[in-house]
């Protein structure tokens, strides 16, 4: 600073500036006018700088980095790419070892949308709400940036000099006191590296460690088969289909994308429609479809396993070598009349649909349900037709994470040298694992991850990690498929993956995640030629793992615990799942997952523990009323919600929230901002793993606003009566049977005078005229949808209050509503874009023309003139407008167009954005457009072709990801549109068509398909 | 002049044994006091700070948005367009005083009339803020003016919102040139009164150089006239366009063809209310008791029971209708308006609308001026309550139950409601302290002396410029 003694300004900022005098320069020297250390750590000033601030500044005070190049024109332009014309690249994204293959659309070079591959058997086109908010993951302005050594400052240059000392110090004593722990990885070149690291280092040792896997899968199959094979289902061959505790279309079900598929096209009456019986301990997106639906608390399910084996066997005629049938168990809930009256029926209908009925057990359930369901398929001759078997791909994974990361914490004092390959077992593991002490404990521990978390801050070494759409890999599907993961843009915060990292640690200087994957492929790619194809449809040809038909062996008779057999224990039995949001907790600073409300909770922002009507009733809970839920002396706090249709005596709460180091969304200690929901972990024991008896609620009482985005289920008598008057119009269902007699039942539903209008119909139609038509008997409620919309649209993350207050800006929400009687709720959900009416009641009342129709029928949003008097949102039957109460991009795009952020991470964050959609700005009204600017694509695509728009050329984004297909939408206009076709269904109806908007939305009623013995 | 007396069984004169020297005394004499009384200070201040609540309420509001009212989706309306059409009803008492009761010969409105007419001119003033405050995009209100622009931008017509911006501007215009041509012989008794230079210059001004003359009175009582046949139309159409705002809506509650008639009572009703509010202490703190006199209260106690009434049965037919349509959602929201999760507002309503008011059923409450002033303000709070069930009952509960929302107002709300107050009074007291409260030169018209004694006036020869007694004679 001494030059500013000299220095005279020509522009000068104040007074004291241009005289120089001794205070400003002390300012200056200072940088900021009160030291952050003299500011109390609790005054609101030091508490809004961080907010503020916190995402800019890295905390240790290692600043900003934001890569600077020189820009060069391209003088010959890279063979492909136009500036401003997106492309699509295939990769695959990898959960618990499970690939999803995917399309990523690129826009000059930034990653912006995730859709589902269509060829990858996993994924069929579909992806879930995880992969479609992994973009926003990947510019999340809380990813690390920067090596950390004990909490300061490093770069890779300093951890490649550490490494090379210290691994090969290690090298030479031959790896003892090494350990590796790692997340669960199907990837064959991570499956390689392990190999040849093992070789290095012959005394280290390697966990892996998946929070929420269960071996069960991997052991039922063993158990049943003496080895262990993977499982496929083809629903789509199904007439009965019997659940064990499986919600089989979940994302988080192996392959659940693909089932969600198969099982939804037997879901229609145009086909044979399949009949499908949910024996399940909560409500699953599977057992909203179901046509009857039996509540049973999960550990009951075992002993109604056997008992289906002893009932089934002697109908089957079994094939002596298939051996013996399980005696029935002598349980009261199996006689119960109403329980016993559904079986019978049941298994009345599995022996009548012998090769075509299927038995799926969940992931929950012991070894013992899942090979009885193997063997009841075999008995039922399902094998080959609606169950396939493949060689498993990875057969030395034993699968027991539990005690794999207990016997390492166990033993941690052995352990010198702690190499965790992401992940985030710090705050990851059961209650009863102290992972975060015995960390602490380790002299040297390296931590590779895309965030500074609990794990990292307890390390000597963290390294960001590359986000999977910035580096080089690979994975498997479920059937073994190898998947390459292809990068779509450079790391941007010099992240490293797994791969490059263990190559580092061999020796390598520069590790290279291409050179890597291509040389564990070498085998099956030998040339340029299959490598390249390989990586543009993301498979390898070939890798998928061979059919078999395994053969059964004699399964023991299975032990029946009192508990299982129905007896009556003290507390209630707890259920700790992952989150079907944020997961394990890696997608707990993702925005879009946090405000995304839980299908059947309808929760935002928080998790919370699902309580069953009897529960609720005996504790006299509703929903939001905190409680303090114990089990095995550990406690934790988190609101109750009500859980019509879920088994009594039976709770469940999800992981994935509570963490203190996520980030400036999830929650962050440093910056004292709240963790979101409360850590489940803690229930999780080492020893009874996810499923916990003997848990408690202590009733709290109070609690604040949840951020519920539909009506709490314990609304008002009044609330409740006028919302089952209208349910059978809103949400209409019925019967096959009912069907076949009166295919248009759905239509006669409502009946109104003759409609006339005070206007003309608005236009005449020419040329298109888009519509859309949504299939109430295939939407399971995924949410995959909501998210996809928010990506393709830019919509905004509101928050925590906004959403408690009703501020949530989807343009797409999905509606659920429960019908009946609560302890045996039937559940529908009904999907809710922008309804584009022709006769839109928007458009009549807005005073400026901000919201005007279309040529082609779209009721246009014109955000410029919207001056935002939301009268609009007033006159909209079905609510689907959404309004900026506030600027809620004000961090990324600044006040003003002319004021943008100079912030680099909020930069970064911005890169998320569809350049093809207008960020909203505050104080207008926003809406489903029917993603007017793919129509506009298409169009332009179209016509400088000179074709016609082909039939489902121009996808929403909602259909696009829908893994069900039950978003359709196209062009009204052209007969044999497949659009046209569904709006021609007998089935299909307008919702509130007697309000005269002539809504361009047909909505198909569900039709169940129930067993008349049960009617 | 008695004829017309006789006539009309309603016609009440200002009583009292005023000559005409003394209700100029009395009237000028608070404008020309050296201070108002004590009471005014106090007033004044509890005004100014509730004024200065609002201004910070709306520059808050404006600089973050409107995100800082509790107003969500499915209500997306709330305390904003309450507080307007509150504040609208209030502004009709004014005109109805000034122009219909004008039309009827009612000639007991001349005590109050003037300051019905400022309290008119007040609220609307109040009430236009809101709609200019309550957009997304304050800085974008002349989207909504057919203003021809380069953006090719041009109104949509067919929104009620839209006839609202000509309803009310209409409105404004008219009642402000009606009060101030009413207050032109009055300005010009105060500038010949004027003891200094400066308040003569100013009040001289404002008198636009009125001098009495017959030919002045004749183009006076002329334009009166025309002006008062004018805003008599107005009375009915400014609340039945703010009506259409609900009417033509599609939400259960709000499309109903009773609105029109219906608000417009209710802004009657609740005009009226606030007139008798705002009088009784006026009349006491400025001594105005023999011109406002019990009479004119118990008269105006009579209007509040009869359109009490009128809302009341609105209020039940609105019922009746909701049932008799037949449509399912039109009946649950009126059975979730009285049973639901805002009955207590609507109870409120009910208590405040229409049980209240039947105590002027007794001549001993509706003959006393304290007991009058509660019941008026009750009202007041009752047709503000009217307001809010209409509103935030309608929307939040519509067609959808997944769309169903529960609306709480916020700080901020609160503190923009009971700011309009602060600007409101704040007006209302300037106005007490500068202007004419009471139209001298029409009261004078109808004095009892002036009835008893024909064509008396000139005896007073002295105050030739408030004695239109032959104009309004000759109707």
């Amino acid at each position: 600073m001494s030059s500013l003694k000299k220095f005279k300004p020509l522009y000068w900022r104040s007074l004291a500036e241009l005289e120089n005098t001794p205070e400003f320069r002390e300012f200056v020297e200072r940088e900021f006018a009160t030291p952050l250390e003299q500011v109390p750590p609790n005054s609101p000033q030091r508490r809004r700088f961080l907010q503020i601030m916190g995402a800019s500044l890295g905390l240790a005070g290692a600043g900003c980095r934001w890569h600077e190049d020189k820009l060069v024109p391209l003088t010959r332009r890279p063979d492909g790419m136009t500036p401003g014309v997106p492309k699509k690249y295939a990769t695959s994204m990898e959960i618990d070892g499970q690939a999803v293959g995917l399309h990523v659309t690129s826009y000059d070079g930034r990653p912006i949308k995730v859709d589902g591959n269509p060829r990858h058997p996993d994924a069929l086109g579909a992806c879930s709400v995880l992969q479609q908010a992994s973009v926003l993951g990947l510019y999340d302005p809380d990813r690390s940036d920067t090596v950390k050594r004990g909490g300061k400052a490093s770069s890779w240059d300093e951890f490649s000099k550490f490494a090379k000392e210290h691994f090969g110090a290690l090298r030479g004593k031959g790896g003892a006191g090494l350990h590796v722990l790692s997340e669960r990885s199907s990837s064959p070149t991570l499956a390689d590296l392990r190999t040849r690291f093992l070789q290095a280092f012959p005394q280290a040792k390697w966990t892996t460690y998946e929070p929420g896997h269960t071996s069960a899968l991997r052991k039922g199959s063993e158990l049943a088969f003496g080895k262990a094979y993977r499982t496929l289902y083809d629903f789509s061959r199904a007439r009965v289909i019997v659940s064990l505790d499986a919600d089989f279309v979940s994302h988080l079900f192996p392959r659940g994308l693909a089932n969600a598929r198969t099982f939804s096209r037997t879901r229609t009456p145009d086909r044979e429609m399949s009949r499908f019986y949910a024996i399940e301990s909560t409500y699953t997106h599977a057992g909203a479809h179901a046509d009857h639906r039996l509540p049973l608390p999960p550990r009951q399910i075992k002993a109604l396993a056997a008992y289906l084996d002893a009932a089934i066997t002697p109908q089957a005629k079994a094939l002596p070598e298939l051996g013996a049938a399980q005696p029935s168990p002598d349980a009261a809930f199996l006689k119960d009349p109403k329980t016993k009256k559904f079986l019978d029926a049941m298994v009345k209908d599995l022996v009548g649909s012998v090769g075509r009925s299927l038995i799926v057990a969940g992931p929950e359930q012991p070894a013992e349900v899942h090979a009885i369901a193997h063997r009841l398929n075999a008995l039922l001759g399902n094998v080959a037709r609606t169950v396939l078997y493949v060689e498993d791909p990875m057969p030395d994974d034993a699968g027991e994470d539990l005690a794999a990361i207990k016997a390492l914490v166990a033993g941690a004092d052995s352990v010198d040298t702690l190499l965790i390959l992401g992940g985030n077992p710090a705050y990851a593991t059961p209650g009863d694992v102290p992972f975060g002490a015995a960390l602490a404990k380790i002299k040297n521990s390296i931590h590779l991850s895309l965030y500074e978390d609990e794990t990292s801050s307890s390390s000597s070494w963290h390294l960001p990690a590359a986000h999977y759409l910035e580096s080089w890999g690979d994975s498997r599907g479920m059937d073994g498929v190898v998947s390459i993961q292809q990068p779509l843009i450079a790391p941007l915060h010099g992240g490293r993956s797994a791969l490059e990292l263990l190559d580092l640690l061999l020796g390598n200087d520069k590790p290279d995640g291409f050179e890597l994957v291509k040389r564990t492929h070498q085998q099956t790619l030998p040339d340029e030629r299959a490598l390249r194809r390989a990586i543009h449809e993301s498979m390898v040809i070939g890798t998928t793992g061979q059919r078999v038909m395994p053969k059964l062996q004699e399964l023991p008779k299975v032990a029946l615990s009192e508990a299982e057999l129905g007896a009556k224990s003290n507390g209630y039995e707890l259920i700790v799942a992952l989150d079907p949001k944020v997961h394990d907790g890696r997608f707990t600073n993702n925005g879009w997952l946090q405000e995304l409300p839980g299908m059947f909770s309808k929760l935002a922002w928080d998790n919370c523990v699902l309580v069953p009507m009897d529960v609720a009733k005996e504790q006299n809970l509703e929903d939001g009323v905190l409680v303090d839920l114990s089990v095995g002396g550990k406690t934790i706090r988190l609101p109750a919600v009500v859980a019509p249709g879920q088994a009594p005596g039976v709770l469940k709460v999800t992981l994935g929230y509570g963490r203190t180091h996520a980030g400036h969304v999830g929650g962050l200690k440093s910056a004292e901002i709240e963790p979101v929901g409360a850590n489940a972990y803690l229930l999780v024991s080492s020893e009874d793993g996810y499923l916990r008896s003997g848990a408690t609620i202590q009733k709290i009482g109070g609690g604040p606003r949840l951020a519920m985005v539909q009506d709490l289920y314990a609304i008002d008598p009044i609330g409740h009566e006028g919302t089952a008057e209208r349910l059978h119009q809103i949400v209409r269902e019925g019967t096959l049977e009912e069907y076949r007699e009166k295919p248009e039942f759905a239509k006669e539903r409502v009946h109104s005078p003759p409609l006339l209008s005070m206007w003309k119909p608005p236009t005449p139609y020419e040329g298109h005229k888009w519509g859309m038509a949504v299939d109430l008997g295939k939407c399971i409620g995924c949410n995959a949808c909501v998210t996809a919309c928010q990506a393709e649209n830019n919509i905004p993350v509101t928050g925590r209050e906004p959403v408690s207050m009703g501020r949530e800006m989807f343009w797409l929400r999905i509606d659920r509503y429960y019908k009946g009687e609560p302890e045996d709720a039937e559940v529908s959900f009904q999907p809710m874009p922008c309804q584009q009416c022709e006769n839109a009641p928007c458009e009549q009342v807005c005073p400026v023309g901000a919201t005007m129709h279309s040529k082609e029928g779209l009721n246009d949003m014109v955000y410029n003139r919207c001056i935002g008097t939301r009268y609009c949102s007033n006159n909209c039957p079905y609510k689907v407008r959404h309004f900026n109460y506030f600027n809620y991009n004000l961090d990324v795009i600044g006040i003003t167009p002319y004021t943008p952020t100079e912030d680099p991470k909020m930069k970064i964050k911005s890169m998320v954005f569809n350049p093809e959609v207008t960020v909203r700005s505050r104080g207008v009204m926003e809406k489903c457009t029917f993603c007017v600017q793919r129509i506009q694509n298409v169009k332009i695509k179209a016509k400088n072709e000179g074709r016609p728009i082909a039939d489902q050329e121009i996808r929403t984004a909602c259909q696009d990801t829908c893994p069900t297909e039950a978003i359709v939408f196209g062009d009204l206009n052209d007969p044999k549109s497949l659009v046209a076709r569904l709006h021609k269904q007998p089935r299909a109806y307008e919702l509130l068509g007697e309000l005269n908007n002539r809504p361009r939305v047909q909505y198909l009623a569900r039709i169940k398909n129930p067993n008349p013995e049960l009617a | 002049m008695d004829a017309v007396r006789n006539d009309n069984p309603f016609a009440v004169a200002p009583r009292g044994d005023n000559p005409f020297a003394k209700i100029t005394d009395n009237v000028s004499r608070i404008v020309e006091a050296e201070r108002p009384p004590r009471a005014w200070y106090i007033a004044f201040g509890i005004a100014l700070m509730l004024l200065t609540i609002f201004l910070s309420a709306i520059t808050y509001l404006a600089w973050e948005g409107i995100g800082v009212w509790g107003n969500m989706i499915p209500v997306a309306w709330a305390f904003d367009i309450i507080n307007f059409v509150f504040w609208i009803g209030i502004g009709h008492a004014g005109t109805l005083i000034s122009a219909i009761l004008f039309l009827l010969r009612q000639n007991w409105r001349t005590s109050i009339n003037r300051f019905a007419e400022a309290m008119t001119i007040f609220a609307v003033i109040c009430a236009a803020i809101f709609p200019g405050v309550h957009i997304g995009r304050p800085w974008l209100p002349y989207y909504m003016m057919p203003i021809p622009n380069q953006m090719e931008m041009w109104p949509q017509f067919r929104s009620p919102l839209e006839w609202d911006i000509f309803a009310v501007s209409t409105y404004a215009t008219i009642s402000i040139l009606f009060w101030y041509m009413g207050m032109i012989p009055d300005f010009a008794t105060f500038r010949d009164r004027s003891k200094t230079a400066i308040r003569r210059f100013l009040y001289g001004i404002v008198a636009m150089g009125w001098r009495g003359s017959s030919r002045q009175w004749h183009r006076y009582e002329r334009a009166y006239l025309i002006l008062a046949a004018l805003a008599t139309p107005l009375v009915l159409s400014v609340h039945s366009v703010v009506s259409f705002d609900f009417a033509t809506a599609q939400l259960p509650g709000w499309h109903a063809t009773i609105f029109p008639p219906y608000f417009v009572a209710g802004a009657i009703f609740g005009g009226f209310a606030m007139v008798v509010t705002l009088a009784v202490p006026a009349r006491q703190l400025f001594g105005l008791k023999r011109i406002i006199t019990i009479d004119h209260l118990e008269l105006m106690n009579k209007i509040l029971i009869a359109t009490g009434l009128m809302v009341g049965y609105a209020y039940g037919m609105e019922f009746f209708v909701a049932w008799y349509s037949g449509s399912m959602y039109e009946g649950f929201t009126f059975i979730n308006r009285a049973f639901g999760q805002y009955a207590w507002a609507y109870w409120t309503m009910i208590f405040c609308n229409v049980v209240t008011p039947q105590l002027h059923w007794f001549p001993k409450i509706r003959r006393n001026p304290w007991a009058t002033w509660v019941i008026g303000v009750i009202i007041n709070i009752g047709m503000w309550f009217e307001r809010f069930v209409i509103i935030v009952t309608s929307l939040a509960r519509d067609f959808l139950p997944s769309s169903w929302g529960y609306y709480v107002p916020t700080f901020v709300d609160y503190m923009m409601l009971g700011g309009s107050f602060g600007l409101f009074f704040t007006l209302f007291l300037l106005f007490c302290r500068y202007l004419p409260m009471v139209a001298m030169a029409e009261v004078k018209a109808f004095h009892p002396s002036v009835l008893s004694h024909g064509h008396g006036h000139g005896e007073h020869h002295g105050e030739s410029h408030d004695a239109p007694v032959a104009a309004h004679a000759g109707h």
